[in-house]
């Protein structure tokens, strides 16, 4: 069998996934609605279609990414059909539009050096697109992180990573050198010269300004960590976690003390059962959600997911536990896993640095956000309002991860042609 | 080339990866370890509301009259109905999403809400055949007699308990104040902490003095432990002084002469019972207390409230003989003292009291049976005739006249008892037809006054509702 049937048979797999899911949730109702699985039918037909271009063009990239989006997208409209039906149509077609940009992004970066050399002007859109929201942001749904153009409507954050990656990837392929060997000795810590750290340094700033302005440690930590883990990639230099980690504990136990908002956040984490009905109503319920599905889970429909606020969204995670149990959950996980494996295994293939850096950095916001989302939802670490990859309601965030797992997809055609 | 670029992004994604799998971990550890926690904790709100979305079982008296149901509103919820409303409240319970349940609502809860454990492991597949609909739970109770005796106990406070004396079947029991089953989310918290506690159920969880009517047991306890004979003859002038400076005195000081025991019984003399409290001694009434089965817990179905009996190795004489006429620190339930009176009608056996005959499941199944059963048999058949006799001159000719039926034969005995919360409890404890007996009675009106007064014409019409039922209602 070769690469391309294997890979039509993982979609199809993916695709009796959420046939299934959407019967069964429709028979649990009592009622079969036809123009429901015809959405669904018809993204089916999308993501074969994606798959049959590409194979048309002769594309080579990992032919596991795109069933693994499927699935988890899969999950994601079972889960937003059973919670919001009347979301389901939005969904599919932010489904729909983000294969369509995983289609274009893969085929665009093939010409990957033509992205580096403009990496200022990536790196000075990502700041500008989380400045303004931090600044005209609008709260829509308990996040301060929506920019609204009349009828258009998005969250800029999700794009900025990409671009603030892409820069980063850049920035970094261009000074590794001298950012790993032009240092100053402080002490047992070395440091570059200032005039190459003030990237780093736009970039911490940027994240403590998330952290006050918007109540948002979790995106503050997914920022700078992700700023911190590229550079240790690109020079190797350990000690660039002391300073970052040293200057982010700092700014956030400064916060703590300064912010009452950001102080709510850490107490509601270190004890949600101080104020259960309310501060932590949400996270409570959320656990009660994952403790109520137990191995199992009640069966779809058969949960009460929705006594969680916002549960299509950021919580969806807590509705998959609840409603098909450590199973579910479990695979979700480990689907994630799988992904983000596949996503350093094309880093590791990478032939140019820029490469390797452009799909580290990828593979790490998207490790990074699964981490901060589940752990958010499970009380492993303080709640942040970001979404479930490819699972969450949301159509900023589904293309935008789409249009990254494009450009992993790109680069690991690269890597499989060597 | 890169190797350096690459050794960092392999030891990256270890971090990364390791990181996510702790996490999968983590999740493993709530869904499976804190589950439990989790899934019963008060806060979680999800058995209540799946509650909301089944039916919830029927809860019916012996001849099927519904006592509660749940009916389901325009929004597709199940609501409760309770037909006989304050009527039946302490036996069928409440059942609040707030305040959670009591009586029948509580004990079945399990049955009436078709959850039961052993699905609970076996995940979404039981959505396949478990039920929509909780099981029905039949009660001993007749709802005509519940009625009868709720109406008869008028506005007083205090409790009537029914039984069938051949099976121990609960046929009515009822405790006032009561409240509303369908009402209590917006009533709780006028009823909740109200001095008169509506919530307690008098009939099992209410602990009083039972005056004279333990002198029935007393009585039975003197003859048994040939402390006295028929014909053996007590002198009382009124008073009995035990010791320099303890005096027990008729309710009226008034005098009765000589007497046997029946004679005794039948006027309830002090003087008398007091003696023979005295003549048994503490050990011989500490046995006759075991023997009746006062130290004997009952089915936890029925929620009763331990009896408290004296200490009887440190009881002294005055004491000992306010036992024996239901005073000092003895203390019983209602359901108790008709289980006493059931002795006489029963031939000398006590049965376990129950309120429920049987569980019957949607399709008609019947999931469990209740069976009468023997508790104890304190005393002989003859025995129990005898005293049986004593308590027929006691509603003939003594201070259970007002017990009286037409044609019907009634046995009993009355108690007044003296209580630090005011005038005195109304008894009466008895069972009719006296040669083949179909109903026990106990009452008790609280603070009301004497039990002949007050008492026994409520037994008599409690009685009265249940005899002119005739044999139907009874299997």
């Amino acid at each position: 069998m070769c690469a391309a049937e294997k890979e039509r048979g993982l979609l199809v797999l993916a695709a009796m996934v959420l046939l299934c899911g959407i019967l069964a949730v429709e028979l649990a109702h009592g009622k079969i609605d036809f123009t429901t699985l015809a959405v669904a039918g018809g993204l089916v037909m999308v993501w074969f279609a994606v798959q049959f271009i590409l194979q048309k063009v002769s594309h080579r990239g990992d032919g596991l990414f795109l069933p693994l989006a499927a699935i988890l997208m899969a999950i994601g409209l079972i889960m937003v059909y059973r919670l919001k039906p009347e979301l389901f149509l939005m969904q599919a077609l932010w489904a729909a539009i983000g294969l369509g940009a995983f289609l274009l992004s893969a085929l665009f970066f093939r010409r990957i050096t033509f992205w580096a050399d403009y990496k200022y002007i990536w790196g000075i859109i990502g700041v500008v697109l989380l400045l303004a929201t931090a600044i005209f942001g609008v709260d829509i749904g308990g996040h301060k992180s929506w920019l609204i153009f009349g009828p258009v409507r998005f969250q800029p954050a999700e794009f900025a990573k990409l671009f603030i990656v892409l820069f980063l990837a850049g920035y970094l392929d261009e000074h590794r050198e001298v950012l790993a060997f032009a240092t100053k000795r402080y002490g047992p810590l070395v440091l570059p010269r200032p005039r190459f750290l003030a990237p780093l340094l736009v970039i911490w700033g940027l994240a403590m300004l998330m952290l006050v302005l918007q109540r948002d440690l979790g995106s503050a930590l997914f920022y700078f960590g992700t700023a911190l883990v590229m550079t240790y990639i690109a020079t190797g230099q350990k000690s660039f976690f002391a300073w970052g980690g040293g200057l982010f504990i700092l700014g956030t136990v400064a916060s703590y003390i300064i912010f009452p908002h950001v102080r709510v956040r850490f107490d509601i984490w270190l004890d949600p059962w101080a104020d259960p009905s309310g501060k932590s109503f949400q996270i409570v319920q959320s656990l009660f959600a994952l403790g109520s599905g137990g191995i199992l889970g009640s069966g779809l429909t058969y949960g009460f997911p929705e006594m969680i606020p916002e549960v299509h969204t950021d919580f969806i995670f807590a509705a998959i536990g609840e409603e098909m149990g450590l199973m579910g959950a479990g695979a979700v996980l480990l689907l994630y896993i799988l992904l983000v494996y596949r996503a350093f295994r094309v880093s590791l293939r990478g032939k140019t640095s820029f490469e390797i850096l452009l799909a580290g950095g990828l593979a790490v916001i998207l490790a990074l956000q699964i981490f901060v989302i589940v752990g958010g939802v499970t009380k492993f670490l303080p709640l942040t309002g970001v979404t479930l990859p490819f699972v969450s309601y949301g159509g900023s965030s589904m293309v935008a991860t789409f249009i990254l797992l494009g450009v992993l997809f790109a680069i690991s055609e690269a890597g499989e042609g060597g | 080339m890169y190797d350096d670029l690459r050794r960092n992004v392999r030891k990256t994604s270890f971090v990364l990866l390791g990181l996510l799998i702790v996490l999968m971990i983590y999740v493993s550890y709530i869904q499976v370890i804190e589950s439990d926690f989790l899934a019963g904790n008060a806060l979680n709100r999800r058995y209540i509301e799946a509650a909301e979305r089944i039916e919830r079982g029927r809860i019916v008296d012996r001849n099927g009259v519904s006592l509660a149901y749940s009916r389901q509103d325009d929004s597709g919820r199940y609501q409760r109905c309770y037909p006989y409303g304050s009527i039946a409240a302490h036996v069928v319970g409440y059942c609040s999403e707030k305040y959670g349940t009591s009586g029948a609502e509580n004990t079945f809860n399990g049955y009436l809400s078709g959850a039961t454990n052993a699905q609970r492991f076996l995940g979404p597949i039981v959505n396949l055949w478990s039920n929509k609909a909780g099981n029905n739970v039949v009660l001993t109770i007749d709802a005509d007699v519940q009625a009868a005796a709720y109406r008869a106990l008028g506005n007083h406070r205090g409790a009537v308990v029914v039984l069938d004396p051949r099976t121990g079947a609960i046929l009515a029991m009822v405790s006032k104040p009561s409240f509303d089953p369908a009402t209590i989310d917006s009533d709780w918290d006028s009823i909740a902490d109200a001095e008169n506690s509506p919530l307690v159920n008098r009939a099992v969880q209410g602990l009083y003095p039972p005056g004279s009517t333990i002198k029935v047991m007393i009585a039975d306890a003197a003859l048994t432990e040939n402390v006295t004979d028929l014909k053996k003859t007590y002198l009382c002038e009124g008073v009995l002084k035990i010791g320099p400076d303890y005096e027990l005195t008729e309710s009226n000081h008034e005098a009765h002469g000589r007497v046997n025991l029946e004679e005794a019984l039948t006027v309830s003399c002090n003087v008398t019972f007091g003696t023979i409290g005295l003549e048994l001694g503490d050990s011989r009434m500490a046995k006759t207390f075991e023997r009746y089965g006062f130290t004997k817990p009952l089915d936890d179905e029925l929620s009763e409230a331990t009896s408290r009996l004296p200490d009887f190795s440190r009881l002294g004489d005055g004491d000992l003989a306010q036992t024996a006429i239901g005073q000092g620190s003895l203390l019983v339930t209602p359901l108790r003292m008709a289980m006493l009176a059931e002795v006489f009608a029963n031939k000398g056996v006590m049965m376990e009291p129950y309120i429920v005959s049987k569980i019957v499941a949607t399709d008609g199944s019947i999931l469990r049976r209740f069976a009468p059963e023997e508790f104890i048999t304190p005393t002989s058949p003859e025995q129990a005739q005898l005293i049986g006799r004593m308590m027929e001159s006691v509603v003939n000719e003594g201070t259970g006249y007002a017990a009286q039926l037409p044609d019907v034969q009634v046995a009993g005995k009355t108690g007044t008892a003296e209580n630090p919360h005011g005038a005195p409890h109304a008894w009466f404890i008895g069972f009719a037809p006296a040669d083949d007996p179909q109903v026990v009675v106990a009452v008790i009106v609280e603070n009301a006054g004497t039990g002949g007064e007050f008492a026994a014409p409520i037994a008599r019409r409690v009685m009265a509702a249940v005899l002119s039922k005739g044999g139907e209602s009874h299997d």
